[in-house]
């Protein structure tokens, strides 16, 4: 029946707006009257968010700088590598080989949780975003909100899935506090896609550290989609307050193959795959927020062993025994935890002894994994399919209508910044990771006004490198040490700066320096400020320049013998400075300069 | 006056039976006796055909504001649902009154109501007697039997309306999977649990199915609207009905008294014009050990979320292991011994050590008894995607008729003594239509009296044995329309009574005619009394309709009271009756006669003048 109708039903979802949360809110009706009204709970609301969002945002700012640092520790150390030092070359790597597969949780973008109306929220207070069913109320059954499909079949397909015309939805049991049903409904046994997979390239590296097999495919087993889970917030010692408004969020599970040979690899493909996710409106924070959330599985085998391991994952065999380490937070800890995970492998199978299957865990900034729970503590899940849910059963029209209307993916964008804007591989690549893709929204708002602008040339690519060049380049270096934000300069008051400084109405030093003012806040209008400030480039006329360069020439016949008799020919730079800085701020073009001296000198 | 009908009388039997402990929470009496006047008159004018005003009851694990919901359990001893489910709203809005929530086995696992944080159910019929009533909807089955309430719903996972409905002598129906809203039933096996309802009779069963019988999108297992308008089409079918008869059903160990009740039934129905015919289910005999894999294992996963944290209750002090907040205690305290084995063996059965051959072999098992039914019936499942041999219309059967459950209503103490094993056992002939989802329903059959006798003794009971009545996955309307056609053969005592008489033929009127019986249900409903007040009544104007007779007959004499009686086309007493309300008969009479004597003086006159007319035109004529 969903599949009959299946085309007009969701072409009109698709295209439906994202529904006003809030206003969501007023038409739904408290299901649960006391939750939501009673002072006390608002007031422990305000508390709660107030310790909630240093929680999720200060790792992340210290997790963004270590990464900076990182980066430059690894480049000195890639830079010492070449120089045939160290790191590459350890022994132990070169004897074992890691292999590694990652389990990735993102939350979808939707207006509604995954079986109940409530809405879903981020940063509301506390239990106020919560219906009967996502609390387990007796009685209370599922409800399943079809438009979560979407953006989840987005996704998969933007992962190059095969979406399956038949899935549905099982219950994954333990518990935990967070969990109120006692049970995860999840897809196990009928996953909604499957048999996917991921290409990173060289530009998706961090520069210099791209591996030499470039590009690299990673194949995704499966994709699921699952409630998440109630967000418990501690008070030592023994607190534990619970706020429902997360639960039942739906989330897509995103299963790789254990085909990753490498901790920055793994940290590049989540990377990638969290970009791609947000590019094509399947998610909305990343790991930042808590948005994204990654396990990842980790095994080493003897590179020269005699026979291969004995295990198999997803079906590739021959591996080592694997361990699972639980919910890294962000990229930076996939990468680490990976690393701390293999040394500690290693370690053990050097020694002598033996890799348990067990869970670990791991904190950013610690040196090993902690163990967890053993095998013998594994839970067993007693997957059972969902009585109260049907299967979903797609069309193929639906499917190919979500295909065709993908947003463009990052490796598609960076062809097109290249060919089209004229923008290097590395700035683009740069220009897309940067800010979750905000620099690149920036970029292309700046390019949109600037098409309208009547330009002497209208050259994307001409256009698009000046805009790279200022978006990255200048806006970057006043943005170094604290977060991208576009509000700060307006772009349609960098597309006027740009404007002026394609016209040659200012020159490019006025054009630096109206950045700064607008960065530092300068609430008048670009236009306004070179008015004001004078900063209006009106070019001195051939007989000024002329005039100009014989005053200073016949001031200084000592630099002029040194130039014209024994051929000091930088020494014209000197005199092309005193030009500029005599004359009113950018009236002179030291190009203009330049010329009318040599033609002065006669050489 | 309340306008509730016998409000007084149930309020009463209420009372009477409390001992019973059929309900866990009760209505105030007051609610039933001083409801205000009905405000739509248009739904009270319907009478036996609406639920409007009449007094239902309501099992424990139906979620109710009114009432505290507790499935009998210790772990929701006091829990208040936030909202009510949809089949309570239904019958609110339809201007029913909830008179309480029944008593059950904790959250429907059991057979005989004994399970219960509230402790056991108990049908007691005369001194000393102490049944099972059943399982697990034996409060709602005894308050129906008791006459407690007009109606009551249960619910039916494996039989737990079905059963008790046949160990107390009520009508139990289970109508097919998807049909009645499960939206705030709590949940004990979702793919199985069916809302049941409970009557003295098929009619009023159905008439309560009527008002719930609709598509609730609250419900993500409620039958769409464009699949229901495919069900249950009689288009073409014979008056005669083609009856099956399962012959596994046939079993050694069935009580003889069980096995000539569904004789008797078989015998009357064909008397009617059905037609007999024996069939085979062959894979019944594994449906039960089916049963008890699956339905365990999915309350296992329902019952994991009763933890203490969000609603219901809490053990004392810390729960819960250092390392993880954990619920150990809270549960261990919370669920009665019965819960704690299902939930035990459905966890077993999904583990993944075990799944494989029990969770998966016991769906397998599922599907065949569902292909095993598709097979004897005449008419397709219309939720089958896969089609059954075309059949001749001479081969598949319309209904199967079969006992519900194999004894009688055994004694507590025997059931007391039974191992788990025996008592799943009982449901080994409700559980196929449950696990095929069918329609399927119990119609109490009296024993003989002999029968009876041969296990009451001299006790002046009437016991019934259960006979069930399955139809086709959609066929609900032709499962209660066989049940009224098997009623009207074999009337019970209650069947047709009034909220006087029990389900085992014990009248708060003691001994006394149905016409009698009838006579003061009438006062009863006309005066908002008891109906032993009503008798009180009754037997008052009895004596003074006998004084006021004597009188006239000693002052007017026989001849002249037959002569007017004849006037009036009556009889003697039919005459005298006018006027034993009088305060002076006498003189009412004499007024009467006159004014009789005068009307036919007129009425002579002005026919004589209607004969005439057409004759004096003819003569004209002529």
């Amino acid at each position: 029946m969903l599949a009959n109708n299946a085309r007009s039903l969701f072409t009109a979802i698709s295209k439906r707006p994202f529904i006003c949360q809030a206003c969501l809110r007023r038409v739904r009706g408290f299901q649960l009257g006391l939750t939501s009204r009673s002072t006390p709970s608002t007031s422990r609301g305000l508390q709660t968010s107030g310790q909630e969002i240093p929680q999720d945002d200060t790792p992340f700012r210290k997790a963004l700088k270590d990464a900076a640092k990182q980066q430059k520790k690894d480049k000195s150390a890639a830079s010492e590598s070449a120089q045939g030092t160290t790191k590459s070359k350890d022994p132990r790597l070169e004897k074992w080989e890691l292999t590694v597969g990652i389990e990735i949780h993102a939350e979808l973008n939707t207006a509604r949780k995954l079986f109940s109306s409530a809405a879903t929220s981020v940063g509301e207070a506390p239990n106020s975003h919560v219906s009967l069913f996502d609390v387990a109320f007796p009685g209370s059954q599922p409800y399943f909100q079809k438009e979560t499909l979407i953006p989840a079949l987005r996704g998969a397909l933007a992962l190059n899935c095969t979406i399956q015309p038949r899935s549905s939805f099982d219950r994954k049991h333990y518990f935990y506090q967070d969990q109120p049903a006692g049970y995860q409904i999840t897809q196990y046994y009928e996953p909604f896609a499957r048999n996917g997979h991921i290409t990173l390239y060289a530009h998706d590296f961090p520069h210099g550290a791209a591996p030499t097999d470039c590009p690299i495919t990673i194949g995704i087993k499966q994709v699921q989609m699952e409630q998440d889970t109630a967000k418990t917030v501690q008070q030592p010692p023994s607190t534990h307050l619970l706020d429902f408004n997360r639960v039942s969020h739906p989330l897509i599970e995103i299963i790789t193959l254990p085909q990753i040979h490498d901790p920055t690899v793994a940290a590049v493909c989540v990377r990638k795959i969290q970009t791609i996710l947000k590019t094509v409106n399947a998610c909305t924070a990343g790991m930042e927020m808590g948005g994204l959330r990654a396990d990842v599985n980790v095994s080493i085998l003897e590179r020269n062993g005699e026979a291969g391991g004995e295990h198999s994952y997803h079906g590739v065999t021959g591996l080592g025994q694997r361990t699972e380490i639980k919910n890294l937070a962000s990229v930076k800890a996939v990468e680490d935890a990976i690393i701390a995970e293999r040394d500690r492998q290693i370690d053990l199978l050097e020694n002598g002894g033996t890799v348990e299957g067990e869970t670990r865990g791991w904190t950013l900034g610690s040196k090993t994994t902690k163990r967890l729970r053993g095998k013998e503590g594994e839970i067993d899940y007693r997957y059972m399919p969902d009585p109260d849910i049907a299967p979903v059963l797609l069309g193929e029209d639906l499917i190919e209508h979500l295909r065709l209307s993908l947003p463009k993916l990052p490796d598609t964008m960076i062809d097109k910044l290249t060919t089209k804007y004229g923008l290097t591989k590395k700035d683009a690549a740069t220009l897309l990771s940067l800010d979750d893709g905000n620099r690149l929204e920036y970029f292309f708002n700046i390019m949109a006004r600037l098409r309208g602008s009547q330009l002497p040339t209208e050259d994307p690519a001409e256009l698009g490198r000046v805009t790279g060049n200022w978006v990255l380049m200048e806006l970057g270096s006043l943005f170094k040490d604290t977060d991208f934000d576009p509000s700060r300069v307006d772009p349609a008051q960098l597309a006027s700066i740009i404007t002026h400084l394609h016209r040659k109405t200012i020159t490019s030093r006025s054009a630096k320096k109206l950045l700064l003012m607008k960065f530092e806040g300068d609430a008048r209008s670009t236009e306004k400020i070179i008015e004001e400030e004078d900063m209006t480039f009106t070019p001195l006329s051939e007989q000024e320049y002329m005039q100009l360069a014989q005053t200073l020439v016949d001031e200084k016949p000592d630099m002029v013998k040194d130039i014209v008799e024994k051929g000091q020919d930088k020494k014209i730079k000197w005199f092309v400075g005193q030009m500029m800085s005599r004359s009113r701020e950018g009236s002179v073009e030291p190009d203009e300069a330049e010329r009318v001296l040599r033609e002065v000198l006669k050489v | 006056m309340s306008l509730l009908k016998y409000a007084k009388q149930y309020v009463v039997n209420q009372l009477k039976y409390a001992h019973l402990n059929a309900f866990i929470s009760r209505t105030d009496p007051s609610s039933l006796t001083g409801r205000p006047p009905s405000p739509d008159p248009k739904d009270a004018e319907s009478g036996l055909h609406s639920v409007y005003d009449k007094p239902i009851a309501i099992k424990d694990n139906i979620c109710t504001k009114d009432f505290k919901t507790t499935a009998a359990s210790g772990i929701l001893k006091d829990f208040t649902s936030p909202y009510d489910a949809t089949v309570v709203k239904l019958l609110q809005d339809a201007g029913a009154v909830m008179v309480g929530k029944t008593n059950m086995d904790e959250f429907g696992m059991g057979s005989h109501s004994t399970h219960s944080h509230a402790g056991p159910v108990k049908m007691q019929r005369y001194e000393g007697d102490e049944a099972s009533a059943g399982g697990s909807s034996g409060g709602s089955a005894l308050a129906v039997a008791s006459s407690q309430c007009w109606a009551a719903l249960g619910t039916d996972t494996g039989g737990s309306v079905r059963l008790p409905a046949a160990y107390t002598g009520v009508v139990g129906f289970k109508p097919s999977y998807g049909l009645l809203s499960r939206w705030g039933v709590i949940a004990y096996a979702n793919s199985l649990d069916t809302v049941g309802i409970f009557a003295r009779n098929a009619r009023i069963v159905e008439t309560v199915f009527d008002k719930l019988n609709v598509y609730d999108p609250q419900d993500p297992t409620s039958l769409s609207p464009s699949t229901r308008s495919r069900l249950g089409s009689n288009e073409g079918r014979s008056e005669s009905l083609r009856i099956g008869i399962p012959l596994e059903y046939n079993i050694a160990t069935l009580h003889p008294a069980v096995r000539s009740a569904w004789i008797r039934a078989l015998q009357a129905l064909s008397e009617k014009g059905h037609t007999l015919h024996p069939v085979r289910l062959p894979s019944t005999q594994h449906a039960l050990s089916a049963y008890y894999i699956l339905a365990p294992a999915e309350a296992s996963s329902n019952l994991a979320k009763y933890d203490g944290v969000r609603f219901g209750s809490r053990a004392e002090g810390v729960d819960g292991t250092p390392e993880s907040v954990l619920f150990a205690t809270t549960r261990g305290q919370g669920f009665g011994s019965e819960v704690q084995r299902r939930i035990l063996l459905g966890a077993f059965s999904l583990s993944a050590q075990a799944i494989g051959n029990y969770f998966i072999q016991a769906q397998k098992i599922r599907r065949l008894v569902q292909q095993d039914f598709n097979n004897v019936f005449a008419t397709d499942n219309p939720l089958g995607d896969e089609k059954t041999s075309p059949k001749q219309a001479e081969e598949g059967v319309d209904v199967l008729i079969c006992p519900t459950v194999p004894t009688l209503a055994p004694p507590l103490s025997e059931v007391k003594s039974q191992d788990p094993i025996q008592a799943y056992m009982n449901d080994v002939f409700t559980v196929p239509a449950s696990l095929a989802g069918l329609p399927a329903i119990s119609v109490p059959i009296h024993t003989t009296h002999k029968e009876c006798a041969a296990v009451h003794g001299e006790n002046d009971i009437r016991e019934s044995a259960g006979i069930q009545i399955i139809g086709q996955y959609g066929d609900d309307k032709l499962v209660l329309h066989t049940a009224d056609a098997l009623q009207s053969a074999h009337k019970t005592v209650q069947s047709k009574a009034g909220p006087d008489m029990t389900a085992w033929g014990t009248s708060s009127l003691g001994q006394s005619s149905a016409k009698e019986r009838r006579a003061f249900y009438k006062i009863a409903v006309e005066h908002g009394v008891t109906i032993a007040e009503a008798r009180a009544i009754g037997q008052e104007r009895d004596r003074k309709k006998e004084e006021v007779e004597n009188l006239l007959l000693t002052i007017l004499g026989t001849r002249y009271l037959d002569k007017a009686a004849a006037i009036l086309d009556t009889s003697r007493e039919g005459y005298m009756a006018r006027f034993v309300q009088k305060d002076d008969p006498v003189a009412a009479e004499k007024a009467f006669f006159h004014n009789l004597m005068d009307q036919k003086q007129h009425a002579e006159y002005a026919s004589r003048r209607i004969k005439l007319a057409p004759l004096d035109v003819e003569k004209a004529k002529m």
